[in-house]
C-alpha cells in the first residue's frame, strides 16, 4: 500500500510516522458492519480457528470438518473467528468559544481528530468525523482506509468555529444519526452555561465507549487579566463585570478546578474516559503518552 | 511659638487642591468605565464572582481600595503642603555660627552641672556640633567686648570640639553687636560698585546661617543691626536668682580734708534682693592695711572710705568678704569681689599759667595749698610761639596750662583752662569738627574761621545757675558776681556747663580725648579800646575766686593721674606720659610677665596688653616709676541675674529676650530650638502610597 502523499498542518509527517505504529483500542468488542482488521466475538470467515460445534441443518456445508466427520461419523462444524472492522466517532465541538487560544482549541481539536482519525484509517477503521452543529439529517463522510486521509483532512479543514448549536443539542443529534456501536471521541470545552451532563448522559445511553476530551486553552486555565473589565461571552453576549484581584483569581481557578473535577467525577462514573488537553500540550504528547495511557490507543 | 502648620498655599490654590478629592470620588462613583474584554465564556467567572459576593462589603471596600489610596495621596500632599512641624533639639539649617558670650558674667557658678555658665554654654554647643550631619559647616565665635573668632567655617567636627574647648572665660564687659556684625559679614553679601557709578552688586554670594547666641543676655538691646539672612536663636544661661555682692568702684584720692593725704575709696554693689553686710578689707602689696563694714541695702551699692593717711606707693587690693545664704556662703561670680588699685608716688602736677599779667589769678595761685598742688609758672604769652613751650606742650609735660587774655596756635597736650578766649579749632564754635580726615590745609582754614569769626559777646550777663555739684564749683558761691561782658559759649557736645547766664552759658568744661577743657567765656581783667587794663568783673573780690582755682587746680593739674588710672578697663589702652627722653619702658602685667614698650609718634607710652584685671607696674630700667590698675567695674556684668520679664499671659518670669535690630529674638530654655519639619516624612509616605497603589493596580495584589 502507497503512503498518501499529505503535506497538512493537522497531520504533520512525524505525528503521522508516530501513529503508524498505533492503533485504536476498544475496551468493548462491536460489531461491525463490514469486514475489518479487527477480530469479532462472532465466528466468522477467517484464518484463525475458534471453536467446534454440532450441524445444525441449514449450516454452511464449506465449514464442516471433513476429518472429523471420517474419525467419528459426525457432522461437525468448525467454526472460525470473525474479523470486522471498528465504528470510530470523532465529533468536535465548533462553537464560537472554541476560537480562542493559540493555537485555537478548535485548531487543537482538528489535530486531535486528524490524529486519531489517522489511526483508525489505517486500521482500515470505519472513521467519522462530526460537529456538533450539523443538523440531525446532515452527515459527515464514512472514512475508511489510508486511501481517505486526504479526504479526512480536506473536512476537517472545512470546520470552522461559529456554530451555535448547544452540546445537548449536537449530542443528541449526534447519537439520533449515529446509532450504531463503536468509539465515540467527544472533544468539546464542555463550557456550555446549560451543563454538560445532559449531553453526556446521551453518550451512556449509547452502548460505545465514549471518550470526552476537554480542551481549555492556557487563557481559560490561567488567566492573564488585570484591572477593571467588562468580560463579554463570544457566544451569547453575556457581560460579567470583574475587578481582577488576587482572591477573584484564586476563586476561579478553584471555580475551574471544581468544573474540571466534577466533569471527570461524572465521566468516571458513567463508564467514560475523560482527558483534560490544554491546548499547549503538543497533540503528539497527548497521544503518545496520555491517551495511549488511557487505553484508546495502542 | 512655633506652629505646627505653615500654609504654603493661597486660597484659590487651596480651592484647586479641594477640588481633587471631589473628582476622585466622582470618577468612582460615575459608572466605572471598564474595558471590555471577549473571552470563550463567562460562565466560571460568574460563578466565581457569585462566590466572591457571599462577603460583599468587604469585596466592595477590596474594590475600592484603589480609591482610598488615591484619597490618601491626596491627603497626604495636602498635610506636607501644611509644612507640619514641631520644635526639637534638632539642627535646623547648613551653616551654623555660634556665638559664645565669655564676658565676666559668664564666669558665674549658678549652673547646675557645669562650672560656670561658660561651661554650661560649651556643653550646648558640643551638643549642637554633635547633631551636626556631614554637610552642615559651622563657625565658632567668642565674644565679650570684642568678637574672636575661634574657629572659621568648618564640617570638622572633631576640630570645632577641640576649639571650643580652647575657649577661655574673660574679664571683659559684653557686646553682643560686634560679634553679630562679624556673623553678618559671612552671611549677608556686602554690596560695592565695581567701577564709580555702576550698580552696586553683591560681592560675596549670600549665605544665610543660623546663629545661636549663647549668652546671659547682660547687654543692651543692639541697635542698628540688621539681621538679613541670619536666623538668630538666643538660648539664655544661668539663672534669674542668681545672687552677687560686688566692688564697683576702687579709687584712690587726695582727702579734701588734708590733700597731702590720700584716700581709697570703695564702692560695693548689691546685686541681690536683700540687704546685706560685707565687710571691705584693704591689702597694700600684700599687708593688711584696713578693713570696714558696710551695710548694702538690696540692689543698692554703698561706699566706703579708708584714709590711706601717707601710705607708700604701691598696689591696692580690695577685698570683699561676707555671708550669704547660699549653700557655698560665696556668690555666683567671685571675680569681682576683689580690686585693684595702684598707689603711686605723689607727683606735684606741673602747671603753665600764659598770661599777659593778672594779679587776681597769681595771688589766687600763690597760696601755699595751691603750690603743693603742683609747680606753678607763670609766663608772658609770647611764650606760646618759643621752642621750650612746642616741645613741652606736645610732650605732655604740663598737667594743666592755663591761658588768659590769650590763645594758643592748637591744643595743646594737657589740661586747659582758659579766660575770655576760645580754644582753636571749630568744636567751641559752634562746628562740628570734622572726623579723623581733616588735613593741615583745613585745619590752617579752621585757624583762619577761628580769628575772622567774633565769638558772640553779651554784656551785662547775669548769672542765673551754676554747676554746684561739679568739683571745680566746689564750695563756690557765684551770688553777687557781677561780670561786664563775655563770650556766649557754645559748649559741644558733651560738655559740662559750669555757669548758666541770661545770654545763655558763660562756663563749661569739656573733655578732649584723655584732657579736659574749661573755658571761661569772661575775663577777670580787660582791656579797653584806649588799651588801658580795666576789670571785667567783682568776682576777684570774692572768696569763691580762690576756692575756684584750687579746685581748678585740683580737678586739671592734681588728681587727674590717679582717677584716670584708675578706671582703666580690661582690653583699654592705657597711656604712660613720663618726662625725659627714654625710648624704652617695661610693663611687669599682674602675671609677672614683662612686656617692652616703646615710645610712638605722640611722643607717649601706649600699652595694650590689658587683658588680665590686677595691677601694672611701669619700670624704667630696674626702677618702678609708676603703677596702673585694670578693673572691669561693670555693672552690667556684675549683676548676674538673668535679665527677667514677666510673661503677661501665665505671669510667669523667664529670662527676657533680647532685640537685635527691630526683631525681638526670643528666649529658648532648655533646648536650642529648631524646628523640626516633617513635610518630606510625608511626602514619602505619599509616594510610598502611590507605589503601593501602582504595585497594587498592576501585580493585582491586595492586602
Amino acid at each position: 500500500m502507497l503512503m498518501p502523499v499529505t503535506e497538512s498542518n493537522l497531520l504533520p509527517p512525524d505525528l503521522m510516522a508516530q501513529l503508524e505504529r498505533l492503533e485504536l483500542v476498544t475496551r468493548k468488542v462491536f460489531r461491525g458492519r463490514m469486514k475489518g482488521e479487527r477480530r469479532s466475538k462472532r465466528k466468522g470467515q477467517s484464518v484463525e480457528f475458534a471453536d467446534f460445534r454440532s450441524y445444525v441443518p441449514g449450516d454452511d456445508l464449506r465449514s464442516l470438518d471433513w476429518n472429523l466427520y471420517a474419525r467419528l461419523d459426525k457432522l461437525i462444524i468448525k467454526l472460525f473467528l470473525e474479523e470486522e472492522d471498528l465504528h470510530f466517532f470523532t465529533l468536535i465541538d465548533s462553537s464560537l468559544s472554541m476560537g480562542f487560544g493559540t493555537p485555537t482549541k478548535l485548531e487543537y481539536a482538528k489535530q486531535l481528530a486528524a490524529a486519531l482519525g489517522f489511526v483508525g484509517l489505517i486500521r482500515t477503521d470505519r472513521v467519522r468525523i462530526e460537529t456538533l452543529g450539523q443538523l440531525s439529517n446532515q452527515r459527515g463522510p464514512v472514512l475508511r482506509g489510508r486511501k481517505s486521509v486526504w479526504r479526512m483532512l480536506e473536512y476537517l479543514n472545512s470546520i470552522e468555529a461559529g456554530e451555535t448549536t448547544s452540546l445537548a443539542e449536537g449530542v443528541k443529534n449526534f447519537c439520533l444519526r449515529n446509532a450504531g456501536k463503536g468509539i465515540v471521541v467527544l472533544i468539546s470545552d464542555l463550557m456550555d452555561k446549560a451543563g454538560y451532563e445532559s449531553a453526556l448522559r446521551f453518550l451512556v445511553s449509547q452502548r460505545v465507549d465514549v471518550y470526552v476530551i476537554q480542551v481549555l486553552s492556557q487563557e481559560e486555565i490561567d488567566p492573564d487579566v488585570k484591572g477593571d473589565l467588562k468580560l463579554v461571552d463570544v457566544e451569547d453576549r453575556d457581560i460579567a463585570e470583574i475587578t481582577v484581584s488576587a482572591p477573584l483569581l484564586a476563586r476561579y481557578k478553584s471555580t475551574l478546578n471544581a468544573f474540571v473535577g466534577g466533569a471527570q467525577e461524572f465521566c468516571n462514573r458513567r463508564g467514560m474516559n475523560y482527558l483534560l488537553a490544554n491546548n499547549q500540550t503538543p497533540v503528539k504528547d497527548l497521544i503518545g503518552s496520555y491517551l495511549r495511557r488511557r487505553g484508546l490507543v495502542r | 511659638m512655633v506652629e505646627f502648620f505653615y500654609n504654603t498655599l493661597s486660597p484659590w490654590q487651596w480651592g484647586l487642591l479641594a477640588l481633587v478629592p471631589p473628582a476622585i470620588l466622582a470618577l468612582y462613583f460615575l459608572k466605572l468605565k471598564r474595558q471590555p474584554l471577549e473571552v470563550p465564556s463567562t460562565y466560571l467567572w460568574k460563578r466565581s464572582i457569585e462566590d466572591m459576593h457571599v462577603n460583599s462589603l468587604w469585596q466592595r471596600l477590596r474594590q475600592n481600595l484603589l480609591l482610598f489610596l488615591q484619597l490618601l495621596l491626596v491627603a497626604l500632599a495636602m498635610l506636607a503642603l501644611l509644612r507640619p512641624g514641631w520644635e526639637s533639639s534638632k539642627l535646623d539649617g547648613e551653616r551654623f555660627i555660634f556665638l559664645v558670650d565669655n564676658s565676666e558674667s559668664m564666669s558665674s557658678t549658678d549652673v547646675d552641672g557645669a562650672k560656670n555658665r561658660l561651661d554650661e554654654a560649651k556643653k550646648l554647643v558640643g551638643g549642637l556640633i554633635d547633631q551636626m550631619d556631614s554637610g552642615m559647616t559651622a563657625m565658632l565665635v567668642s565674644f565679650a567686648d570684642t568678637p574672636q573668632v575661634v574657629q572659621e567655617f568648618t564640617n570638622n567636627r572633631r576640630l570645632l570640639r577641640e576649639r571650643l574647648e580652647t575657649i577661655e572665660p574673660t574679664v571683659r564687659g559684653t557686646d553682643l553687636k560686634g560679634a553679630l556684625e562679624l556673623a553678618d559679614g559671612l552671611a549677608n553679601p556686602s554690596r560695592m560698585p565695581i567701577q564709580e557709578g555702576d550698580k552696586e552688586i553683591d560681592v560675596v554670594e549670600a549665605q544665610p546661617a543660623t546663629v545661636y547666641i549663647f549668652s546671659d543676655g547682660r547687654f543692651e538691646s543692639v541697635k542698628g543691626f540688621s539681621l538679613g539672612n541670619l536666623k538668630p536663636y538666643y538660648i539664655p544661661l544661668g539663672s534669674l536668682a542668681a545672687k552677687n555682692l560686688a566692688i564697683t568702684a576702687f579709687t584712690t584720692r587726695r582727702s579734701d580734708a588734708h590733700p597731702e593725704q590720700r584716700q581709697a575709696f570703695v564702692q560695693v554693689a548689691n546685686f541681690t534682693d536683700g540687704a546685706h553686710k560685707a565687710t571691705v578689707e584693704i591689702q597694700l602689696d600684700g599687708s593688711f592695711l584696713d578693713a570696714k563694714e558696710v551695710n548694702v541695702p538690696a540692689n543698692e551699692s554703698a561706699g566706703v572710705v579708708f584714709p590711706l593717711a601717707d601710705a607708700p606707693a604701691g598696689k591696692l587690693v580690695a577685698r570683699l568678704k561676707y555671708e550669704l545664704d547660699t549653700p557655698s556662703k560665696h556668690d555666683v561670680l567671685e571675680q569681682d569681689d576683689i580690686a585693684y588699685a595702684a598707689l603711686n608716688d605723689q607727683k606735684p602736677g606741673r602747671v603753665l599759667v600764659v598770661t599777659p599779667g593778672n594779679v587776681a589769678l597769681e595771688v589766687a595761685l600763690a597760696t601755699e595749698r595751691a603750690h603743693k598742688l603742683g609747680t606753678i609758672e607763670f609766663e608772658k604769652p609770647e611764650f606760646l610761639t618759643s621752642d621750650s613751650y612746642k616741645r613741652d606742650s606736645e610732650a605732655g609735660a604740663y598737667n594743666l596750662i592755663v591761658y588768659d587774655q590769650c590763645a594758643p596756635a592748637s591744643q595743646p597736650r594737657a589740661n586747659t583752662l582758659y579766660f575770655g578766649r576760645l580754644p582753636p579749632g571749630r568744636t567751641w564754635r559752634g562746628g562740628q569738627k570734622p572726623d579723623g580726615v581733616e588735613d593741615e590745609k583745613s585745619k590752617q582754614e579752621d585757624g583762619e574761621a577761628a580769628a575772622d569769626t567774633p565769638a558772640p559777646k553779651a554784656s551785662g550777663p547775669q548769672i542765673v545757675d551754676w554747676d554746684r555739684s561739679h568739683p571745680m564749683l566746689a564750695s563756690v558761691e557765684l551770688g553777687n558776681v557781677e561780670i561786664a561782658d563775655s563770650i556766649v559759649l557754645q559748649p559741644p557736645p558733651g560738655a559740662t556747663v559750669l555757669i548758666d547766664s541770661t545770654a545763655g552759658p558763660i562756663a563749661a568744661v569739656a573733655p578732649r580725648d584723655a584732657y579736659q577743657d574749661a573755658v571761661l567765656g569772661f575775663e577777670i581783667f580787660g582791656q579797653g579800646a584806649d588799651g588801658a587794663r580795666t576789670a571785667n568783673t567783682n568776682w576777684p573780690r570774692m572768696l569763691s575766686f580762690p576756692t575756684f582755682c584750687l579746685n581748678t587746680l585740683e580737678y586739671l593739674a592734681g588728681g587727674t593721674e590717679d582717677s584716670q588710672l584708675a578706671s582703666t578697663r580690661p582690653g583699654q589702652p592705657v597711656e604712660i606720659r613720663t618726662a625725659g627722653n627714654i625710648a624704652e619702658l617695661t610693663v611687669i602685667d599682674p602675671a609677672k610677665k614683662e612686656h617692652a614698650v616703646r615710645r610712638t609718634a605722640q611722643d607717649v607710652f601706649q600699652f595694650q596688653n590689658t587683658s588680665q584685671v590686677g595691677v601694672y607696674d611701669v619700670k624704667r630700667g630696674d626702677q618702678v616709676i609708676e603703677r596702673f590698675a585694670v578693673n572691669l567695674f561693670d555693672r552690667q556684668e556684675s549683676d548676674v541675674r538673668v535679665r527677667p520679664t514677666q510673661d503677661s499671659e501665665s505671669s510667669t518670669i523667664k529670662p527676657a529676650d533680647i532685640k537685635i535690630g527691630n526683631i525681638e529674638v526670643q528666649a529658648t530654655i532648655g533646648q536650642t530650638p529648631a524646628r523640626f519639619e516633617a513635610w518630606k516624612i510625608v511626602l514619602g509616605c505619599a509616594l510610598f502610597v502611590l507605589i503601593l497603589e501602582w504595585y497594587i493596580y498592576n501585580r493585582r495584589v491586595y492586602l
